[in-house]
């Protein structure tokens, strides 16, 4: 079949060495023709229907990072030139695989495949290996929560690795889900509880992957098990021992608005049930054992061996699912609003602590008020229980999110959990006045365009126009944006400002895509086989990716993709036999593939 | 009324340096981040938003372009990296050519050939006609005195001549700005009255440029406010006092003193310029269009020229004095020509005359909305 293929550059930083590719494509078998397109030359059907008579092309391939949109043309081109208009073939780099390690020789690989008219896919299949029946799963969040209890409660064993003292991540923190208005601890817990007690999860957190050997359906990994200095199973959560421990730090799960001692609870439904101690913030494990030691002795079960070192484990899996979630962006970054010097300014996280009956304020929205901190010797902001409601609240969307400063992509999550916010606030502060200020409303799920007009109809403002500035006149928060609508420009004095802030890969994803021989997109997320069809696959045989970590997305969406790759680890188990990594597969094996299933 | 869209639109401006309008979605942080966007002349993002939509008539008819000094945060904040400032600034160039009559000033925006061609071909031909002025009746040698070879009294009488055209091509280019601003407004009566009481707005912005003073950053503005004091300071001088300027060989200090000032801050500021523009780490020096080149270059020409013909006059050097003079000359024309009606220099009666119009407009519409609540008024009395 006469073949002219057609090769488009998108973007200027190609990492895909174009020339090469041309070269090797001109000589495969049948290419009669190999053109680099202008990323900025017009196309129209006419002339390229000439140019696929003159060459008498049968078959037209068109490559490219995603050449898609010049589709419809070449279907027009072709058909013009009574040529088959089903023979316009794709190869796109960007789906199937635009971040390996070697792109321009995954590239020809792709247009390979494309010239003899074989799926990618279909020919770049590695090659099946055994599979080991237990399954790690790394991240205890929502995504690794679910993943493990669809896999273990179908009889197979599961590890579940979790870096901090206990599993829950994001979603323990947050007070309600949208859209439904659910408590989200109400549907966790119960899951996190499951978890704990299940007999084929072992669960070991306050640890971390350190090493990966093996190979697909058979890795070993080590785990380092950071010292809890607590005994797990002994401790009974008496409070004993923080009640005399002298040292207060900010609290993570709190987001940071209220303290914790150095031997701590992560919060009350913690999974493990048990204390544990924070060696960076602790007396005695600082002075080498010299000072302090006040919780051991005042321990009631003498659970606690403030001596205690870091433990290896070694674990031998067949798949891994990785289920590392997400961190908020660093509103510290965007100065002008202010964050991290004007008090009332809030991230999302601290306001879900502050509104949820479980912070620091029993769930009473209050704005900071100053005191005198003794121990500092300083006046603080602190959010007291006692302190004022605010009577004007402004919710700024898209904060470090579509913004090319920042992150140029969409959160996703963020418009909906603003709205979210304003009916928190609505709810709980009578007379309140509540201001969203967004870009464009995105309520892309199901239920969400009507919890959006919801929202609006419980009279929260939503202004059209993203704020500019926070700033602070005599005391007052001053909020300036332009109101698109109305054509205005808006100095708006408000007492409390909640940024929504973007979403970004969780800190150490880059060194664990390193340990596991994973690709990361450009923005850092988990690169997956194809974001279509393989979703949840990864380029390694029997690693698999689950929730944010893969990208930003809500709490239904990484429900949903967790049983998703249950679904394929249960399916590699009862089959014995697991795909290797496609990432391991050469130019030659894939070509030899898709010549094979021409000739079937 | 039906309203014309041109679809081309955001192509003909990209001719006059924009890039990047169609990538804005309309967050309106630029608007907000300007310290000049005030109701109800709210900007950037607007022009962006008629430039995207096409509409060509309304935005002749702005003046939000003339209140922008490109201080450039609104381009630094940009989400989308569309570059607001860079769009006003674009938009400036445009409207120049709008209200320029003759149609030169669309063909010099669109083509830098162009532009540099007919100034080199003034600039030939003004050479040629002072030479050959200079030997039909004097001397080379000769700097000052009646047989000098460009006498003051003649240049004062061409300066004359050539300031007089200016001021037509320029005051018929203002009237169609008018026209287009605020003329052509069906229904919006500005009183001949409130034409007056305004008036002192325009020599209020022509020599402080106060809205520039507004910007976050001030030595933008220190810097063309001190340009455009050297340049106004050296017309004064050559228009009024270009006898006592060439009289030597004593230096007559009441007139040079400030001869020097000015000569000094115009080679200053556009060595700034240029710098800044070479350099590209401001962000209204990050983009450059061809006519900002032209424009600088020919300025630092003729301001050196001007100081070397006086240095070589003082030292006696009367044949290189003379020499340069011409070479002077040869840059001064094309610039005030070809430049001030129809380049970038028209900015300088737009800019005072858009603050002014606006302040006009914001006054007539206030004006309407009292009549129409007295208007209501007095209907709800009549009810």
């Amino acid at each position: 079949m006469r073949t002219g293929i057609f090769i488009v550059s998108a973007a200027p930083d190609q990492r895909v060495n174009l020339q090469a590719v041309a070269t090797y494509a001109a000589n495969l078998p049948a290419v009669e023709t190999v053109t680099l397109l202008d990323p900025g030359a017009r196309i129209d059907p006419v002339t390229m229907a000439e140019t696929i008579r003159r060459d008498r092309l049968e078959r037209v391939v068109l490559a490219g990072d995603s050449p898609g949109h010049l589709k419809p043309v070449f279907t027009r081109a072709m058909a013009l030139a009574e040529g088959d208009p089903d023979e316009i073939r794709l190869a796109s780099f960007r789906e199937h695989g635009g971040v390996v390690d070697n792109p321009t020789e995954r590239a020809k690989s792709i247009v390979a495949c494309a010239v003899y008219g074989v799926p990618f896919p279909l020919a770049a299949v590695p090659g099946n290996t055994p599979i080991h029946p237990a399954t790690l799963v790394i991240g205890g969040g929502v995504a690794g929560i679910q993943a493990a209890l669809e896999i273990a409660d179908a009889g197979k064993k599961v590890y579940l690795v979790e870096r901090s003292g206990t599993i829950g991540g994001h979603m323990a923190m947050f007070d309600k889900t949208f859209p439904t208005l659910d408590c989200a601890a109400c549907i966790l817990t119960p899951k996190m509880v499951s978890v704990g007690q299940h007999q084929d999860i072992t669960l070991h957190t306050y640890a971390e992957v350190s090493h990966v050997s093996g190979q697909p359906g058979a890795y070993r990994v080590r785990i380092r098990k950071k010292a809890r200095r607590v005994n797990e199973s002994a401790c009974v959560v008496c409070h004993a021992c923080s009640e005399v421990c002298p040292v207060r730090v900010s609290s993570e799960f709190d987001s940071g608005i209220s303290e914790r001692k150095a031997i701590y609870m992560p919060f009350p439904q913690a999974v493990p049930n048990a204390y544990l101690i924070d060696e960076a913030s602790c007396v005695y494990v600082a002075s080498g054992g010299q000072k302090c030691g006040a919780c051991a002795k005042k321990c009631p079960k003498n659970c606690i061996d403030l001596d205690q070192a870091d433990q290896t484990i070694e674990l031998e899996v067949g798949q891994i699912v990785l289920a590392t979630g997400y961190d908020v962006l660093d509103a510290r970054k965007i100065q002008r609003y202010g964050y991290g010097t004007l008090p009332n300014v809030l991230t999302a996280l601290e306001f879900e602590r502050l509104t949820n009956a479980s912070g620091p304020t029993g769930g009473r929205i209050v704005t900071q008020t100053k005191k005198y901190n003794k121990r500092k010797q300083r006046d603080e902001w602190v959010f007291d229980p006692d302190g004022t409601p605010p009577r004007r609240v402004a919710i700024i969307h898209c904060v470090g999110s579509r913004d090319s400063n920042y992150n140029a992509y969409c959160s996703r999550v963020c418009c909906m959990y603003s709205l979210k916010f304003a009916h928190l606030v609505k709810e709980k502060i009578p007379g309140v006045e509540c201001h969203e200020f967004y870009i464009d409303m995105r309520a892309f799920g199901k239920g969400y365009e009507e919890f959006a007009e919801r929202i609006k109809a419980e009279g929260t403002f939503v202004v059209r126009g993203r704020t500019a500035s926070v700033t602070e006149h005599e005391g007052q928060l001053i909020v300036k944006g332009e109101d698109i609508v109305h054509d205005r420009i808006i100095d708006f004095p408000v007492d409390m400002v909640l940024l929504a802030v973007g979403l970004v890969p969780a800190a150490g994803a880059r060194e664990l895509a390193g340990l596991f021989g994973l690709f990361l997109e450009e923005e850092g997320w988990f690169h997956e086989l194809n974001y279509n069809g393989d979703p949840t696959d990864t380029e390694r045989g029997g690693i698999f990716v689950a929730g944010a970590c893969q990208a930003p997305k809500d709490i239904p969406d990484t429900v949903a993709q967790a049983s998703a790759v249950a679904a394929g680890v249960l399916k590699n188990i009862s089959r014995g036999r697991g795909l290797g990594s496609r990432s391991e597969l050469g130019l030659s094996e894939i070509e030899a593939h898709a010549k094979k299933i021409v000739s079937l | 009324m039906a309203i014309r869209v041109n679809p081309k639109l955001i192509e003909e401006i990209e001719k006059y340096g924009a890039e990047d309008v169609t990538k804005c979605y309309h967050c309106g942080n630029c608007s907000a981040v300007c310290p000049h966007s005030r109701e109800p002349f709210v900007f950037p993002r607007k022009s962006m938003r008629n430039l995207q939509m096409g509409l060509e008539d309304k935005l002749k008819g702005s003046l939000e372009p003339w209140l922008c000094y490109y201080c450039g945060q609104c381009s630094e904040q940009c989400p989308r990296d569309a570059e607001p400032g860079e769009t006003m600034m674009s938009l400036r160039r445009w409207l120049t050519s709008v209200y320029d009559f003759t149609g030169i000033s669309q063909t010099f925006y669109r083509s830098w050939k162009a532009e540099l061609f007919t100034i080199l071909v003034v600039t030939v031909l003004t050479g040629i006609g002072f030479f050959l002025y200079g030997f039909s009746r004097g001397d080379i040698r000769t700097y000052g005195g009646p047989t000098a070879f460009l006498p003051s009294s003649t240049i004062h009488v061409f300066d004359w001549i050539m300031g007089g055209v200016l001021a037509a091509l320029l005051a018929i280019n203002a009237g169609r700005m008018w026209w287009f601003m605020v003329g052509r407004q069906k229904g919006l009566r500005i009183p001949f009255f409130a034409y007056l009481r305004k008036a002192y707005l325009l020599p209020l912005h022509f020599f402080t440029q106060k809205r520039y003073a507004m910007c976050e950053r001030k030595g933008p503005w220190l810097v063309h406010l001190a340009l455009m004091l050297s340049y106004f300071a050296m017309l004064v001088l050559i228009m009024f006092f270009l006898h006592e300027m060439q009289a030597g060989p004593r230096i007559d200090w009441r007139f040079h003193a400030v001869g020097y000032v000015a000569s000094l801050g115009l080679i200053g500021a556009t060595l700034y310029a240029l710098h800044g523009r070479w350099r590209k780490r401001q962000t209204q020096y990050r983009h450059s269009h061809e006519s900002d080149w032209i424009f600088l270059v020919l300025l630092l020409a003729v301001a050196v020229t001007g100081v070397l013909q006086h240095v070589f006059h003082r030292a006696g050097w009367d044949v290189a004095a003379n020499v340069t003079y011409v070479v002077h000359l040869m840059g001064v024309v094309p610039m005030l020509v070809l430049e001030v009606p129809f380049s970038k220099w028209a900015h300088m009666v737009y800019r005072p005359l858009a603050m002014y119009f606006a302040d006009l407009l914001v006054l007539a519409r206030a004006d309407k909305q009292n009549d129409a609540s007295a208007e209501l008024a007095r209907k709800a009395g009549v009810a």
